[in-house]
């Protein structure tokens, strides 16, 4: 069973070795995606054992379309994606498998709100569960958590995958994919560690405007 | 005269624009072509205008007129936007292909350096009973 972990990163030099070294840890194959960074992500990415690095800065979407991309090619048998910036637990990683297999589903999606998530402060948490709230309601999916970076999908999953919102929106429109595929999927859960920088790093209101203009927008053209 | 010809002709050139869109933005280019049918219909016929100007709370069949242009001007505006949205997509098929290519070069370098991939977790190990 191959496992392969894809991690999108941009500007995360001061974190991404120790993430990637967690992961590699537990066995796993690591492909780093780095979004055209500016700091030195991609020289502390040398842990990986693949680098993959976009000429100029696309989005996270992209950046995991990438990836995903990368591990299909390289004969993945089953693809993770796992946030770059410290916040995800590599435990959980073997959680998600674990549940691919023994409930015999395409997608495993890591859920904060059916675990425990030390810290998350109020405003995040409203975000979130108004944006939970809009995916039950536009794709028809009974999920607890719709903007968790963590998830895991089978070969045949990652292959009905195709991300074309390169940026926050991807979570939405993966989403959307799943459930127009009519795979099957099962939440996980999953903790979610917060810290300060990871907090900086996160999405607030501003970019959940963004997130359904670009939906919106999509829907638009071809 | 002269006005109303000059304005006709825009707003063919719109109508000519938005059916050339149709295939890449349907949703724009009805709209254009419904505001530009209009706009169309009430220069030639500003009595029309005028009854729905009024009906509409406008006033003026002119100002209905110049309304309906802003309204194509807006959605002209978002026609661009979408194509940038689409060109955006361009270049990140070619960002990838480009990343792809050179990580494969580079994967295929290494392939047999203590840094070549792990050994596939076994069964046992990633899917614990």
């Amino acid at each position: 069973m191959r496992v392969w972990v894809v991690i999108a990163a941009y500007n995360e030099a001061s974190v991404i070795g120790r993430v990637i070294n967690e992961v590699k840890r537990r066995g796993y194959t690591v492909v780093v995606v780095d979004d055209g960074s500016s700091d030195r992500t991609a020289e502390a990415s040398a842990p990986a054992h693949v680098l993959v690095r976009h000429p100029i800065n696309l989005g996270q979407g992209a950046a995991l379309q990438t990836g995903i991309d990368f591990a299909l090619e390289s004969g993945a048998d089953v693809i993770v994606t796992f946030d770059a910036d410290g916040q995800h637990r590599a435990a959980d990683i073997e959680k998600l498998v674990q549940a691919i297999r023994v409930a015999d589903v395409d997608f495993a999606l890591g859920s904060r709100f059916l675990a425990c998530s030390d810290g998350m402060p109020a405003a995040r948490r409203i975000l979130l569960k108004a944006a939970t709230l809009f995916t039950q309601l536009t794709t028809g999916l009974r999920i607890s958590d719709t903007h968790n970076g963590l998830r895991a999908m089978t070969r045949r999953g990652a292959d009905v995958i195709r991300l074309r919102q390169n940026r926050m929106a991807h979570a939405s429109e993966l989403l959307s994919q799943i459930a127009a595929s009519g795979l099957g999927y099962i939440e996980v859960p999953v903790t979610i560690e917060y810290s300060a920088y990871s907090l900086a790093k996160g999405q607030t209101l501003g970019d959940a405007l963004m997130i359904l203009i670009d939906l919106f927008a999509r829907r638009l053209y071809r | 005269m002269i006005a109303q010809t000059v304005i006709s002709m825009l707003l063919i050139g719109v109508v000519v624009y938005a059916a050339s869109e149709r295939r890449r933005s349907p949703v724009v280019a009805l709209f254009s072509i419904i505001a530009a049918a209009a706009g169309l219909y009430f220069t030639w016929t500003p009595d029309h205008a005028t009854q729905v100007a009024i009906w509409a709370g406008v006033g003026r069949g002119v100002d209905l007129v110049l309304y309906i242009w802003v309204c194509i001007s807006l959605i002209v505006l978002l026609n661009l936007h979408l194509k940038l949205r689409s060109q955006m997509e361009l270049v990140t098929v070619t960002a990838r292909t480009i990343a792809l290519a050179e990580a494969r070069r580079r994967f295929s370098e290494n392939a047999a350096s203590p840094q070549a991939l792990p050994r596939p977790v076994s069964s046992d190990r990633a899917f614990p009973d």
